[in-house]
C-alpha cells in the first residue's frame, strides 16, 4: 500500500518532457493546431459541425442524467427502485432508505458532478495556459499539497473531529503548494509556462515525499487507509453541508473560466502571436493560474485528489469537438462530471460492501475508454 | 496444520501421489480445523514434559527444554508471558501499543526494553535470545532480516501469535490454544491450563448474564471519514462482540478489519457503536464525528447516544480477551 506515491505527476510529465513546452517547434508539444484546422473546414461543413456539437452536448447531458439516476439507485446497500422514488418524493417519512438516498447518495452524486466538472475545466484551461498537453491541475503541486495537509491533520489528530479538520488541512496544504509554486515560477514579474510546470513538478515531488515521510513515521496502518482516500480521492464523506463551498466557488468560477475561451485560443496560436493580438501573456497566465489553483484546492479539499479527470477528459473532449475553447470548455465540464459520477458509482459497487478510492476507477475505466477514443479518432484523421 | 505437512511429505513418492495429495489438501485443511479443539483441552499432564514439539504457523519446532532467554516483540505477547509468570525466562521486551496491564506493570518495568518499537536485527541478536515471540506478522519482517528462518539459522527459536496464521475466524479457542502452547513451550503447562479454566469460567459467567436475550446489532468504528473503517467477521474483535452479547453488523466482511460505506452503517441500524480506542484521535473526537454526521442522525445508536469503548490493545489474541468481553458486556447492557 503506497498511498502517498500516487499524486506524483504521471510519468510523462517528468522534467524531461517539460523543456519542450516553451518553443512551439519542439516535438511532442505542438501547440494544438486544431482551432485553425476546424475553422479551415468552413463554410461548407459549418452547419454540420454545429449540428455535431449539439449532438455531443445532448448526448453528454443525457448520459450525465442517466448516471445521476444510477448513482441514486445503486450503491453498497440494495434499495428497490420503488423505494428510491418514494425516498425522493417530498414529505416522505424518515427511514434508513430515505437517509441513504437523500443524505448519502444525493450529495455524493452532486459532489461528483461538481468536482468532475471543475477538475476537467481546470485541466483544460491549464493545458492551454502552460501550453503542455500533459498539464493537469495536479501537475502543479496542488493535489500533493492537499494530500500532505490532510495526512498531517490525520496523523497528529488535530481538530475536534477529523470530518471538519481534514478538509481544512487539505485546503491549507493545497493553498501552501500554490503559493510556493507561484513564488518559484515568477521571476521579475514574468511567468513562463516552463517555469510554472517545472516548479509545480518539483514542489509536487517534495510534498509527496513529505506525505510518505509523515505516514511512515506515524506507523499506524489505519492512517494509510484513510490517507489512501485522500491521495486517490473518494466521495464517501460527501454531505449536504460539505457541498455549499465547492458549489458556490464553482458557480462563480465556471462562467469566468468559460469567458476566457478567446484569450486561451490566442495562447494556443503562440505566445508572440497572442502578445501581438494584445494579450499580456505573463500577467494573464499568473492570474489564471491563481484562479485555477484556488478552484482546484476547494475541490480536492472536498473529494481528495481524484486523478486522471483533469488530464484526460480535456483530451477526450478535444477529440470530440476540437480545440476551440468556446466549444471545448462546456464539453469538458459535462464530460468530467459524467466521468466522475460513473467512476464513483463503480467505486462503491464493484467491491461492495467495501469502497474503493475513486481515483483508482477514474483511471481503470477512463484509461481504456480514452485509448479507444484516441485510436478510433486517429483512424478518422483527427489530431492527437 | 500437521496434517498439511505430512500430506506434503508422502507426496514425494510419485506424481500420482502428488495429485492425490493435492486433491486431498483441502480435506486435510478441514481436518486440521476440526482437530484443533481437542488440542487445547488435552490434559495438563505436560507441565514439564520435554521434548515438546509444536507446529506454529507452519514452523515445526522441537523444544528439548524450556527457552531461558526469551524476547517478546509486542505488547500482547509480553502480557501472555507475564500472565503465566514467566518473567524469569524473559530477557527483553519491545513495542508497546499503549500500556502494559497494570497488574504486570512492576514485573514489566524490571525487564529490559530492547526498543520502543521493533528492535533491529543487530539489537535483537545483541540480547542473545534463544526464543523470539512475535505478536504480529510484522515482528518477523523480512526487510529487517528478522524472518523466523534467519533467526533459526542463528540458533534462535521463534513463535508467532496464531492470530496471524489462523485460517478462517479467530475465536476464543485460538486464545486458549496460544496460552496452552506457550505454557507447554516454557514447561508451565499446568499454569496455562489453570488460566484457561478460569478464563472459560469468566466468559461463561458473562454469557449467562444475557442468556436468552436477542443479540444487539453493533457497529465498530475504528476511524475514517470517506469510509467507515470497521471490524469484519474474522478477527478476535468480532468474537469479543459476539461473546459480549452483540451482533457485529459487518460480520459479513471476510477480514479482521475492513472498510464499509456510510450507507451500510445506516442500513445496518446498529443499536450500539463500539469505538476502538488507540492513537492520536481520541474517543471523544470520534464520538463527536459520529454525533455530528447528519447521515447518522437516525441510526438508533446515535439517536440514543449508545456508545461503548474498546481499547485496540484489548482486541488482540491475548490474555485480555476474557476481561474485554466482560467490560463490553456491561457497556452493552447499560
Amino acid at each position: 500500500m503506497k498511498p502517498a506515491t500516487q499524486p506524483t505527476p504521471a510519468p510523462g510529465t517528468e522534467p524531461a518532457s517539460v523543456p519542450g513546452t516553451e518553443p512551439a517547434s519542439v516535438p511532442g508539444t505542438e501547440p494544438a493546431p486544431v482551432p485553425a484546422r476546424r475553422t479551415g473546414a468552413r463554410p461548407s461543413t459549418a452547419a454540420a459541425s454545429r449540428l455535431r456539437y449539439g449532438a455531443v452536448l445532448t448526448a453528454l447531458t443525457a448520459a450525465l442524467a442517466l448516471a445521476v439516476v444510477a448513482g441514486l439507485s445503486l450503491g453498497s446497500v440494495r434499495i428497490p427502485p420503488g423505494q428510491v422514488i418514494d425516498a425522493l418524493l417530498p414529505g416522505a417519512a424518515p427511514s434508513p432508505f430515505r437517509t441513504i438516498v437523500m443524505d448519502v447518495r444525493l450529495p455524493r452524486v452532486l459532489l461528483g458532478v461538481l468536482v468532475g466538472a471543475g477538475l476537467a475545466v481546470c485541466g483544460t484551461v491549464l493545458q492551454a495556459l502552460v501550453r503542455n498537453r500533459l498539464a493537469d491541475p495536479f501537475l502543479l503541486g496542488i493535489s500533493s499539497g492537499a494530500s500532505t495537509g490532510a495526512v498531517v491533520v490525520l496523523t497528529l489528530g488535530i481538530g475536534a473531529t477529523t470530518a471538519v479538520a481534514m478538509p481544512i488541512g487539505a485546503f491549507a496544504g493545497a493553498l501552501a503548494a500554490t503559493v510556493l509554486v507561484y513564488g518559484l515560477a515568477r521571476r521579475g514579474g514574468s511567468m513562463t509556462g516552463t517555469r510554472l510546470v517545472l516548479a509545480g513538478v518539483t514542489v509536487s515531488y517534495i510534498l509527496t515525499a513529505l506525505t510518505t515521510l509523515v505516514l511512515v513515521s506515524s506507523a499506524r496502518p489505519e492512517h494509510f487507509r484513510e490517507a489512501l482516500y485522500w491521495s486517490l480521492g473518494g466521495l464517501g464523506s460527501a454531505r449536504w453541508d460539505a457541498l455549499w463551498i465547492p458549489g458556490l466557488v464553482l458557480a462563480a468560477a465556471l462562467p469566468l473560466l468559460l469567458a476566457l475561451a478567446r484569450p486561451l485560443d490566442l495562447l494556443l496560436v503562440g505566445e508572440e502571436g497572442a502578445t501581438v493580438l494584445g494579450l499580456d501573456v505573463s500577467r494573464f497566465r499568473a492570474a489564471v493560474f491563481i484562479l485555477v489553483s484556488l478552484v482546484t484546492a476547494v475541490l480536492v479539499s472536498a473529494s481528495g485528489a481524484v486523478g486522471f479527470i483533469g488530464l484526460m477528459v480535456p483530451h477526450a473532449a478535444r477529440l470530440l469537438v476540437g480545440a476551440t475553447h468556446r466549444a471545448l470548455l462546456p464539453v469538458s465540464a459535462l464530460g468530467g462530471a459524467l466521468a466522475l459520477v460513473v467512476a464513483d458509482l463503480a467505486a462503491r459497487t464493484v467491491a461492495s460492501p467495501q469502497d474503493i478510492p475513486v481515483g483508482v476507477l477514474t483511471a481503470l475505466i477512463g484509461g481504456p475508454l480514452f485509448l479507444w477514443l484516441m485510436r478510433s479518432r486517429n483512424a478518422q484523421g483527427a489530431v492527437l | 496444520m500437521s496434517a498439511h505437512r505430512s500430506a506434503h511429505r508422502s507426496a514425494h513418492r510419485s506424481t500420482r501421489a502428488l495429485i492425490a495429495a493435492a486433491l486431498l489438501l483441502p480435506l486435510a485443511a478441514c481436518a486440521a480445523d476440526t482437530e484443533k479443539k481437542p488440542a487445547d483441552t488435552k490434559a495438563a499432564d505436560t507441565g514439564g514434559a520435554f521434548p515438546y514439539t509444536v507446529d506454529n504457523c507452519g514452523v515445526k519446532t522441537t523444544y528439548q527444554k524450556a527457552p531461558e532467554r526469551a524476547v517478546t516483540m509486542n505488547q500482547h505477547v509480553t502480557e501472555i508471558m507475564l500472565e503465566l509468570g514467566l518473567e524469569k525466562s524473559l530477557t527483553g521486551t519491545a513495542y508497546l501499543d499503549d500500556q502494559v496491564l497494570p497488574r504486570h506493570r512492576k514485573t514489566y518495568d524490571a525487564i529490559p526494553v530492547l526498543a520502543k518499537e521493533y528492535p533491529s536485527k543487530e539489537k535483537l541478536l545483541a540480547a542473545n535470545p534463544d526464543f523470539v515471540y512475535g505478536g504480529y506478522a510484522s515482528a518477523f519482517d523480512a526487510k529487517d532480516g528478522r524472518t523466523r528462518d534467519e533467526l533459526k539459522k542463528s540458533g534462535i527459536d521463534s513463535r508467532l501469535n496464531i492470530e496471524y496464521c489462523a485460517k478462517g475466524r479467530t475465536t476464543l479457542d485460538e486464545v486458549y490454544r496460544e496460552i496452552d502452547e506457550i505454557g507447554r513451550t516454557f514447561g508451565a503447562g499446568d499454569r496455562a491450563q489453570k488460566w484457561i479454566t478460569e478464563a472459560r469460567a469468566t466468559v461463561k459467567k458473562t454469557e449467562e448474564r444475557f442468556k436468552g436475550r436477542e443479540p444487539k446489532p453493533v457497529f465498530v468504528y475504528d476511524s475514517g471519514d470517506k469510509t467507515a473503517q470497521t471490524v469484519g467477521g474474522t478477527g478476535i474483535g468480532n468474537e469479543l462482540i459476539t461473546r459480549a452479547g452483540g451482533r457485529n453488523v459487518f460480520a459479513g466482511i471476510g477480514k479482521a478489519f475492513g472498510d464499509a460505506t456510510w450507507e451500510q452503517v445506516v442500513a445496518g441500524k446498529p443499536e450500539i457503536i463500539v469505538i476502538l480506542d488507540y492513537g492520536a484521535t481520541t474517543v471523544e473526537q470520534k464520538k463527536k464525528r459520529l454525533l455530528d454526521d447528519p447521515v447518522l442522525r437516525d441510526v438508533p445508536a446515535v439517536k440514543n447516544k449508545k456508545f461503548a469503548v474498546l481499547p485496540l490493545s484489548d482486541a488482540v489474541l491475548g490474555v485480555r480477551a476474557p476481561e474485554a468481553i466482560t467490560k463490553l458486556a456491561s457497556q452493552f447492557s447499560e
